[in-house]
């Protein structure tokens, strides 16, 4: 008999008022003691609170109230629930090895999610989103730029079509496109000598950098660049990175505190800056591959590049730096778009 | 009179597997048992404070915390694809504003009526008028008229502070600032005052009612002191930037000795001790709040009886719970966030240990008023949002 007797304590339904209690199980039939009297009181068992370390389990006893015992393995046993999804689940989270084993895996997985999921996931998204809806985000961002970065280009109507030539040219080069490209002539403002790719194919170069420039074959290639940027959906991709990275964090960090939150948020921000140099060595040999698939000069545009640094530094009076600026160093940049230039040419 | 303290018995060991094992299973569900799993992490929690020998239940079922994350994600997705599309989106703001008193109210309901002690739910009956008039009309008029107060000041002093010299514009320098501090310190201790009343005037448990009466006496003299706070430690790292300034300048010194050169020595200390201050005002700000949060907890918690005889009492020492926030904050960092379950566990013994109800007689005859559990979607959108009620 003592295998189906429980002791636990009974809380009357609708108050707070409690006292203690046996549960007996006679056959199928569950029954309820009250205190030290020997009456038995035929119950019925409404739910049972699911199994959690140390915590007493609750039986919810239809219409009379509640019956809480701490002998959990005692009511698993009686009602036959050592296997249910929440029992085995507690006996996972209290050995071990397992728990050693999840905590591994869980570190692998969160590590190759950011690394190799997410980007990837990000890339065939930025695949499929429809160009329809880049076209609407790019006319919402030409809003927000003009109105806070640029104003109207001063440059003359003929030197504009000369390189809306260059810049047809290298769409044909390019082959067929996803993207409705089109080029637009901004004067920079406080942006200076700027060339910019927004994800629906607007590229926007400024009156600064073309003034800048010394040959077609410089302007040409910065706008390669820039086509680059817009064929291999960079700032999408980028965008959704950020997106998922964003639900990563909150999947693993409902219970993290707000601190911990502000500084994984700092190192995420900082990760960022040297996944996306990553995107400007794309886009350069993209602009290489077309130069030297136009027969151009496809190291021009990083002389035009040293010069637009060498004018920022000297306004800014600042040093170049490789960890916080989201461009490799233009140094950088000549030895890896000569390499790939290489690679392009027949052995 | 008795005096019940809350007693904590989770322990680190065994919440590190319940922690594990959730953040495994919510990577592989892509996030979906992420219910499950806060189910679990709160009813542990919740399951292991006691208060005279009976602990403490959440109720909440995953399947409607799930629901509601996904319609605040939802919601969320669709605001910021539309603020993407098109600037004139950000006009949805105002609906949002107008909708977070309600928001505020249906999340407190929420985790109020899926929380019970000894069989008996507790309840929250703010309503949206209530709610609207604090969380926005109050401090909006209040930021309105802490604006006129700096353009009365600018207008009386403004002009002098340029004109005078001397004595006289140290003197209007001090009134301006007094001026300043003393409207923030009013501002916001009073905002804690009609904050915290609301919660605890409209949260009951079963039949009995809360009632809270703040005095802005001593949130004042709160606010004093976390500005106090906030001031020592932007000196401190203002001092520790000073050092290592001059640290610099002296190995700079050092050289241009050795090489018999003249290198201009600049006044890098001061820099750096500025540029250390400024750092020190973000952490400074952070840690203040927080420093100032726990004195408002222990404020609202003593000013708290229930059914109008048991008295609610908080005694954390506010530098010690800094103290805390911190370390856990290095401690999980450090240990790219393994340590996080040790840190939880910690930060809730110790607001625990420092609570305890002072009741006059049994609490055993407190009736029941059940009532349906209401949406999750609103608590669930609090969650995400970050708001921290920190009960």
């Amino acid at each position: 008999m003592l295998g189906n007797t429980i002791q636990g304590r009974f809380y009357q339904a609708g108050s707070t008022a409690v006292q203690d209690a046996k549960l007996h199980k006679n056959g199928d039939i569950w029954q309820l003691v009250l205190g030290t009297e020997s009456k038995l009181l035929t119950v019925e068992i409404e739910s049972v609170s699911d199994r959690l370390a140390g915590i007493a389990h609750k039986i919810i006893l239809k219409d009379i109230g509640v019956f809480e015992s701490s002998d959990n393995d005692g009511i698993d046993a009686m009602l036959e629930t050592e296997n249910s999804f929440f029992s085995r689940l507690t006996r996972v989270e209290s050995s071990l090895p397992l728990v050693f084993v999840f905590a591994v895996l869980s570190v692998v997985i969160l590590v190759s999610l950011y690394r190799f999921g997410i980007p990837a996931l990000a890339n065939g998204a930025a695949k499929v989103t429809p160009s329809s809806v880049l076209t609407l985000m790019d006319a919402s961002s030409m809003q927000v730029v003009d109105r806070v970065f640029f104003s109207k280009s001063e440059l003359p109507e003929k030197r504009r079509d000369e390189i809306r030539v260059l810049f047809d040219e290298l769409i044909e080069q390019s082959g067929p496109q996803k993207l409705p490209f089109r080029l637009l002539f901004r004067d920079g403002g406080e942006l200076g000598a700027n060339a910019i790719a927004l994800p629906g194919g607007t590229v926007i170069i400024t009156d600064q950098l073309i003034k800048l420039s010394k040959s077609d074959d410089e302007i040409s290639g910065v706008l390669g660049h820039e086509i680059g940027h817009g064929e291999l959906r960079h700032s999408l991709r980028q965008i959704y990175r950020v997106l998922g990275i964003g639900f990563m964090i909150s999947v693993i960090g409902g219970d993290s505190g707000q601190l911990v939150e502000d500084v994984v948020a700092q190192a995420v921000a900082l990760g960022n800056l040297s996944y996306t140099r990553n995107f400007e060595i794309e886009s350069d040999h993209r602009s290489a591959e077309l130069m030297v698939g136009m027969g151009r000069d496809p190291f021009a545009f990083i002389e035009l590049l040293k010069r637009m640094k060498k004018e920022k530094d000297d306004k800014n009076d600042k040093k170049e730096t490789n960890w916080y600026s989201t461009h490799p160093s233009t140094f950088d940049r000549m030895a890896n778009v000569k390499k790939f230039v290489d690679s392009l040419s027949p052995r | 009179m008795k005096l019940h303290k809350f007693k904590f018995t989770g322990n680190a060991k065994e919440y590190f597997g319940i922690w594990i094992v959730n953040l495994f299973l919510s990577i592989i569900t892509l996030g979906i048992y992420t219910a499950w799993a806060k189910v679990r992490r709160v009813r542990y929690f919740y399951g292991h404070t006691f208060i005279d020998g009976h602990n403490l239940e959440y109720h909440a079922k995953p399947k409607s915390i799930l629901i509601g994350r996904i319609i605040v994600l939802g919601i969320l997705i669709i605001m910021n694809f539309l603020v993407s599309i098109t600037p004139l989106a950000g006009v949805l703001v105002i609906p949002y504003l107008l909708a977070l008193p309600w928001v505020i109210n249906q999340a407190m309901r929420f985790n109020a009526r899926v929380t019970s002690y000894r069989n008996v739910r507790f309840n929250f009956k703010g309503t949206y008028w209530q709610a609207l008039k604090i969380f926005f009309l109050i401090p909006l008029g209040a930021i309105l008229g802490f604006g006129l107060v700096i353009a009365v000041l600018e207008s009386l002093f403004g002009e002098s502070l340029k004109s005078l010299s001397g004595l006289q514009a140290v003197i209007s320098i001090i009134i301006y600032l007094i001026v300043l501090l003393v409207s923030a310190a009013l501002f916001v201790s009073y905002m804690s005052k009609l904050t915290s009343n609301y919660i605890g005037n409209n949260l009951s448990f079963g039949s009995a009612d809360f009632r809270t009466d703040a005095k802005l006496k001593p949130l004042v003299a709160n606010y004093a002191f976390s500005l106090l706070f906030f001031v020592v430690i932007v000196a401190v790292f203002a001092l520790a930037g000073f050092i290592a300034g001059s640290m610099f300048e002296i190995t700079k010194l050092l050289e241009s000795t050795q090489l018999g050169n003249t290198i201009p020595i600049g006044n890098e200390a001061y820099v750096s001790a500025i540029f250390g201050a400024f750092i020190a005002i973000y952490i400074g700000m952070f840690l203040g709040f927080l420093f100032y949060n726990a004195g408002v907890r222990n404020i609202a918690y003593r000013a708290t009886l229930l059914d109008g005889q048991h008295q609610l009492q908080s005694s954390i020492s506010q530098l010690q719970y800094v103290w805390i926030m911190v370390s856990n904050l290095f401690v999980t960092v450090f240990t790219i966030g393994l340590m996080r379950p040790w840190a939880a566990i910690r930060t809730w013994r110790y607001l625990a240990d420092n609570t305890a109800l002072l009741a006059k007689n049994d609490l055993g005859n407190i009736v029941d008023e059940s009532t349906p559990e209401g949406a999750a979607a609103s608590a669930e959108f609090l969650d995400i949002e970050g708001f921290d009620f920190g009960l």
